[in-house]
């Protein structure tokens, strides 16, 4: 293989790379494309070494590099034979022909639809064909060759979407002259049994080899495209109708963007920890040295540590919300190590230790088991002030999830403001849309007056948003 | 690309042929990497189990490549000051109070202040020169002419802070100092940083490193290994050690023994002249190879199971 080819690969491969969770940067490209010029491509087991020290960058990567490469290597290398084989069958065409008869004879398919040929001058037409004959030879050269060329015609690297899969499918027989087979098939269907399903048989292998085809292509092409694509569109869907099959695919997306926010904010604080010069300290110090000040002492900034609370309102309406909310705080533990959390409908019970010894998951339906309901904001508020409101200092944040329907009652909103006043700030998310907070039962708009800021929170996006500012604000 | 300046590191081959004869049996995957490393001038990060031979493999190469080995041990709170470089404040005080009077010479029948500072100014900066510079590891690594190999020894132990501060060492191989300027390597050294995992290291020193992770070996290389660490243990009695252990790794313990456990086993088999295991030796050694009460209990409490699948009794 040439140079130019193995780099075209190599980049292909990356693309691929990255269609599969693993981010390589331009940077790493240009070590990838050193490190295999080192190498060269002969080697694979050298080669997959090589690249995997300067692609994966941790365990979990370095599990998806191998499978990747495996894969990847595996179906290039195919094509690579198929190519050279090309080269090889261009320089022999001229006197193969009869080895490919001879060989046609061995094959058993063959025998049946060559004597049923003898009877039948179409038939003979049809096996003269070169796909026909590719198709029923035992040497699978041939065929491989006509499928790269299809494939190659059909530009088979632009599919993006998973539902294109039957339009190259499509594409590739028709350039492969499928449609004489089928012809053949629909001529000889009522008149003959046999030569009809001898004939339907080769139409089935081909559409094996071509889907098989089109589905390599789609993974490596593909993939990572739709993937991205498919992340986006769930960030802007309404947490509400996120249906249970999207679950999996939303907790990667959660998790994922808690490690962003984590690392964001979990390095400034570090910066931010030094104090003041430390006069007296730095004096002492320069005893030593004659007076002389040689090393200057600083003062530690003291801080509370910030403290969040969230209380979710799980009631039937708001509980996906609220899942949602909760799962995204646990996930930014690492900066935010002091979440507490409490759950109410009516009752309101603290929930904390639940999501400290159980998976999220089952925890979140543990609590939406335990305190399920019809809504009660005065009690969940006097619960709430009775359990935790002497804990409620300047460093913490409270977290509200509700959409402020009361049924009618008093909601006790003076216990709010009670909160208000000796909290840092009071957050209230109300999943519903901003046209509908006032409208019915809602009790929304004096919500508003007894909170520091009040958002509508119904999608991953804006979760995310929040989350980043509370980290933002709680470092302050 | 760059040549290579490490003769002995220029193939996958040689690397492998090279390490086996300092007793380091290496898998091709260490030797490619290795190799890259040398022919790419890129620092190794090394990430693994505690006792696979990390730290060794730094060692068997600088031994490899005849260089010196300067070792840089990080821990929490490691600074500029002890990784770097720093300035011999003593020896800079003790200059001034001996040089006093040499300032008056200097100084004598200058008029103004004007003048005696012009006359200072071209003396020169000469307490803050290469002489007051104290060299900690990492400048002592770009100091050596002839090349060396520096190991950066459990990088996850450091702050974060200290790794944006490797981030110029690494990349570029130079050290600056404010006072001086830059200082360039004499001749790239090899870098090893090994990591333990305990915490995620920044993307930007990933990013320039080789990655090489390595795991537990396979039964045949470890039985490699202890053939070549404890040449004097007979073959068979190495056959059903290397296998006990690999059947100990597979419970559920604290700390599965590493390569390091198995040969130091493999010494004190040796030492107590054993010719085979059986159920009241491996009882008597046990705590060689396990390091931990819990662990030890464990394995005691499957002992006989585990000795019988082994087919030692």
């Amino acid at each position: 293989m040439t140079a130019s080819a193995g780099s075209d690969q190599l980049l292909t491969f990356i693309k691929f790379l990255r269609g599969r969770d693993i981010p390589i940067s331009p940077a790493d490209t240009l070590d990838a494309v050193h490190v295999a010029s080192l190498l060269g491509y002969q080697d694979r087991e050298t080669l997959k070494h090589g690249l995997a020290s300067v692609l994966a960058k941790s365990r979990p990567e370095q599990a998806r590099f191998s499978d990747a490469f495996d894969v990847f290597f595996r179906h290039s290398d195919q094509r690579d034979d198929v190519q050279n084989s090309v080269t090889n069958e261009a320089q022999a065409l001229p006197n193969d022909s009869e080895t490919i008869s001879t060989s046609n004879g061995v094959s058993s398919g063959m025998s049946t639809l060559e004597q049923l040929a003898q009877q039948n001058t179409d038939l003979a037409e049809l096996l003269e064909s070169p796909l026909v004959r590719g198709l029923s030879s035992s040497e699978d050269g041939a065929l491989a060759v006509a499928i790269e060329q299809a494939a190659a015609n059909a530009a088979i690297n632009g599919i993006r979407l998973f539902t294109q899969r039957g339009q190259y499918m499509r594409k590739m027989l028709d350039a492969l002259g499928e449609r004489q087979l089928r012809d053949a098939a629909i001529a000889l269907e009522n008149n003959n049994q046999e030569a009809f399903n001898e004939v339907q048989r080769l139409r089935e292998i081909l559409r094996d080899r071509v889907r098989d085809r089109v589905e390599h292509a789609y993974m490596v092409h593909a993939v990572g495209d739709t993937e991205d694509m498919l992340d986006q569109a769930l960030a802007e869907v309404k947490l509400g109708n996120v249906s249970p099959y999207q679950m999996a695919r939303m907790r990667k997306l959660i998790d994922r963007m808690a490690r962003k926010l984590a690392s964001r904010h979990g390095r400034r604080r570090r910066k931010t920890r030094r104090g003041q010069l430390h006069v007296p300290a730095t004096l002492r110090k320069a005893a030593a040295t004659d007076g002389i000040i040689f090393e200057p002492r600083w003062r530690k900034v003291e801080r509370r540590k910030p403290q969040v609370m969230a209380i979710c309102d799980v009631s039937g309406s708001v509980a996906t919300y609220a899942k949602f909310l909760l799962m995204f705080l646990y996930a930014v533990q690492d900066v935010l190590p002091r979440t507490r959390s409490f759950a109410f409908s009516s009752a309101l019970g603290e929930v904390t230790d639940w999501f400290k010894t159980l998976p999220v998951e089952e925890a979140i339906n543990t609590v939406n088991q335990r305190y399920g309901g019809a809504t009660d904001y005065a009690r969940a508020f006097t619960d709430f002030s009775e359990l935790a409101l002497n804990d409620i200092n300047r460093a913490t944040t409270v977290i509200i999830l509700g959409d402020a329907r009361n049924n009618d009652s008093d909601p006790r909103l003076d216990l709010l403001a009670d909160i208000k006043s000796r909290c840092k700030r009071l957050l209230w998310l109300n999943p519903e849309p901003k046209k509908a907070w006032g409208t019915g039962d809602s009790e929304m708009l004096r919500v508003i007056r007894c909170c520091h800021i009040a958002q509508e929170c119904n999608k991953l996006k804006q979760l995310e948003r929040i989350v980043d500012k509370l980290l933002a604000d709680s470092r302050g | 690309m760059q040549e290579s300046h490490y003769p002995e590191l220029l193939s996958v081959n040689d690397i492998t042929r090279a390490f086996e004869s300092h007793g380091y049996i290496c898998t091709s995957r260490i030797a490619t990497v290795v190799y890259l490393a040398a022919a790419l001038n890129k620092p190794v990060l090394v990430e693994g189990p505690p006792g696979v031979g990390k730290t060794e493999l730094a060692k068997t190469c600088a031994a490899v490549i005849d260089k010196p080995l300067v070792r840089l041990q990080c821990y929490e709170g490691l600074d500029e000051a002890k990784a770097l470089y720093e300035w011999k404040y003593g020896k800079q005080l003790l200059y001034t109070q001996i040089l006093k009077e040499q300032l008056g010479d200097i100084l004598g029948g200058a008029s103004g202040l004007k003048e005696s500072i012009q006359r200072l100014h071209s003396t020169g900066d000469v307490f803050y020169a290469r002489e007051f510079l104290e060299p900690r590891p990492l400048l002592k690594a770009m100091e050596q002419e002839a090349g060396a190999v520096l190991l950066i020894d459990e990088i996850d132990k450091a702050d974060f802070e200290f790794e944006s501060l490797l981030l110029e060492v690494l990349s570029d191989y130079q050290v600056s100092i404010p006072e001086i300027g830059t200082i360039a390597a004499a001749s790239k050294p090899l870098v090893f940083l090994t990591s333990n995992d305990t915490r995620d290291l920044s993307d930007a020193l990933k990013r320039r490193c080789l990655h090489l992770h390595i795991p537990f070996p396979s039964v045949e290389l470890e039985k490699r290994i202890v053939a070549s660490r404890v040449p004097e243990l007979q073959q068979h009695l190495a056959e059903q050690l290397v296998r006990f252990v690999h059947a100990v790794r597979d419970f559920d313990l604290k700390k599965a023994p590493a390569i390091s456990e198995t040969i130091d086993w493999a010494r004190s088999l040796l030492l107590l002249h054993a010719n085979h295991l059986d159920r009241q030796l491996v009882h008597d050694t046990l705590n060689v190879l396990l390091k931990y009460e819990e662990d030890i209990e464990t394995t005691e409490g499957e002992l006989n199971k585990l000795l019988r699948e082994l087919e030692i009794v």
